[in-house]
């Protein structure tokens, strides 16, 4: 056990690692065709992703602004849903909860075919602002649990003892709830950022065609065959998710986000 | 607190009370704002799924079940009978299932020695794993892509090390080939289901470690240190004291992966043979690909969702069912 269990460990991690690794080497070949391992190595790519091919510039624009957009918008939704929840816990609050998590639950597609449906009525289909609607409404159910686990940290004496000393509701809650939650509240923040900049499925059907993000673009030069450029897209995302789950850990406490046991270590 | 306290406290609301406060706003307009957003899409893919094509033209508002009908019989039922669509479904399920038991069964002992890291190493590997989690479809696809492809990858690397003649000498060559794993010349991933099922089942692994990680965290070790010491090995140990405990996560875990793994898109439409796609390919190719039939798209998709709402329900059933007795 006590050899096999790292063994093990470290066979999940190659597994995991590899297809990862094999796109992130295919980002260096010099030519416009992937090869494993890369044939005259380059960083030109780079350039082409980040500077000079307008298809990728634009694309990887649209993506952040759609990820910053969405993630804003979904904590902003989630936030009075979560301390409903927590301030009253009433049954109109559960509700609200269960149908704001409902899109994350069910299979994607279908979330996507309803939005497409929905943005067509409501003239957005292939607008960018119906783009991020559409992403924060996916992920809310993200910052709700990062935020519910925020309030539920908080020492209910606390209140007692701003109430007592004459606090009104407005006060308590800027001066002690806000603080006590601002960590959760941004690790949220980031969790939709990150996997908004990653979904294809939603947006695929949103946009219509009608804008690209980096993950569209890929998917829609598959047809094409693979250029290095796609791979260093592919770079940029993990670089990006790898920081932010990194500050949300340096900053955060990542194992109790994640449901581990809080009297232990 | 003393009831004067409590008089106090409550006082500052008080004289708002009567005016509409943000308190009482705030709940209906959260129920709108939530109503349209989240219930609303759900709603009209049910609403159109009775909708009719107007052969030329798009679609109209209708309540017909002929959607349908065409979904389990055919549209030519009675004349003809087709279950091109529950086969369809069929593969759907085949591989959530397969791909989502095996991410949860060796996800299981991974997230095990996770917990009994220290909690530095612990954060450590939730940013690799909550990385790699969020790791767009796309990009997953695209290196298993370039893994599997015959021309580079796994298959060039096997035949130039010679493990293909071996292969053939030896006779295993032939059952790889009955298996779909290989052309006369060389051994092959794609298209094939082995390939399909093991993207899929990469894409949810690290979800599977996120899901059991709270249950298994919280895990009482002293259980398994007392077994221990009363002589139960290692495997014991598992199969006796750590296995019942986590029995409901490990479930929950599976099934829902395997309603997340449904609409997979991406991985399908790569690694599967097109007599083997599923219906969350059907739903795009009808809804905005190829046969640009909204209606029948939108059957497909409620038929998906209750699909999933049924697995789901039926799994709630049974946890239920296993924590009364």
């Amino acid at each position: 056990m006590r050899v096999l269990g790292p063994l093990y460990m470290a066979f999940c991690v190659v597994l995991l690692a590899l297809p990862i690794a094999v796109v992130c080497g295919a980002a260096l070949n010099g030519g416009r065709s992937m090869f494993f391992p890369p044939r005259d190595p380059t960083l030109a790519r780079f350039g082409e992703f980040f500077v000079s091919e307008p298809v990728w510039t634009q694309a990887l624009v649209n993506s952040v602004i759609v990820a910053v957009g969405a993630a804003l918008l979904a904590v902003l939704l989630a936030w009075p849903v979560a301390y409903l929840l927590w301030s009253t816990g009433s049954k109109l609050s559960r509700t609200l909860a269960a149908l704001g998590s409902m899109p994350f639950a069910v299979p994607p597609i279908v979330f996507g075919v309803g939005l497409g449906f929905f943005w067509g009525f409501l003239g957005g289909l292939g607008a960018i602002w119906a783009g991020i609607f559409s992403h924060a409404v996916l992920l809310m159910a993200l910052p709700l649990v990062t935020i519910s686990i925020g309030l539920q940290g908080i020492d209910r004496s606390h209140l007692d003892a701003a109430a007592t000393m004459g606090a009104t509701e407005a006060v308590t809650f800027r001066t002690v709830i806000l603080p006590q939650t601002i960590p959760y509240t941004i690790s949220g923040f980031f969790f939709v950022l990150v996997l908004s900049f990653n979904e294809f499925i939603v947006m695929f059907f949103v946009s219509a065609s009608g804008f690209a993000t980096v993950t569209l673009q890929i998917f829609n030069s598959l047809r094409n065959g693979y250029t290095p450029t796609m791979a260093v897209a592919a770079i940029t995302f993990i670089g990006v998710s790898v920081l932010v789950f990194s500050a949300v850990a340096r900053w955060g406490d990542l194992p109790r986000l994640m449901g581990a046991d809080q009297s232990r270590n | 607190m003393t009831a004067v306290e409590r008089i106090e406290a409550e006082m500052p609301d008080r004289p708002a009370r009567a005016r509409p406060t943000p308190r009482r706003i705030l709940p209906w307009l959260l129920s709108v704002v939530i109503g349209v957003l989240c219930v609303v899409p759900f709603l009209l893919v049910i609403a159109i799924s009775f909708g009719r094509k107007i052969e030329g033209a798009a679609w109209q508002w209708d309540f017909t079940l002929a959607n349908y009908q065409r979904f389990f019989v055919g549209a030519l039922w009675p004349d003809e009978v087709t279950f091109l669509y529950l086969q369809q479904l069929g593969f759907s399920f085949w591989y959530a299932v397969i791909a989502s038991l095996l991410a949860v069964l060796t996800a299981l002992p991974f997230t095990l020695l996770l917990t009994r890291l220290s909690r530095r190493a612990q954060a450590a590997w939730l940013v690799f794993i909550l990385s790699s989690l969020s790791l767009s479809e796309v990009f997953i696809v695209m290196g298993w892509d370039i893994l599997l492809s015959n021309n580079s990858g796994l298959p060039a690397l096997i035949k130039s090390t010679g493990l293909t003649q071996w292969l053939k000498d030896v006779g295993w060559f032939q059952t790889l080939r009955d298996w779909g794993l290989a052309s006369p010349r060389n051994v092959k991933f794609k298209t094939s289901q082995f390939a399909t099922i093991l993207t899929m089942s990469y894409l949810v692994w690290p979800y599977a470690v996120i899901l059991l990680y709270p249950a298994l965290s919280r895990l009482d070790r002293s259980q398994s240190e007392a077994a221990r010491t009363m002589g139960a090995g290692g495997w014991t140990v598992a199969r006796t004291v750590i296995l019942p405990a986590i029995r409901l996560p490990l479930f929950g875990s599976t099934l829902l992966l395997f309603v997340f793994l449904l609409g997979t898109y991406v991985a399908v439409t790569v690694f599967a043979a097109p007599a083997q796609h599923t219906t969350a390919v059907a739903i795009y190719s009808n809804i905005r690909g190829a046969n640009l039939n909204a209606p029948f798209g939108a059957t497909q998709a409620v038929i998906l969702l209750l699909a999933a709402g049924l697995c789901l329900t039926l799994g709630h059933r049974l946890n239920r069912w296993a924590e009364a007795r």
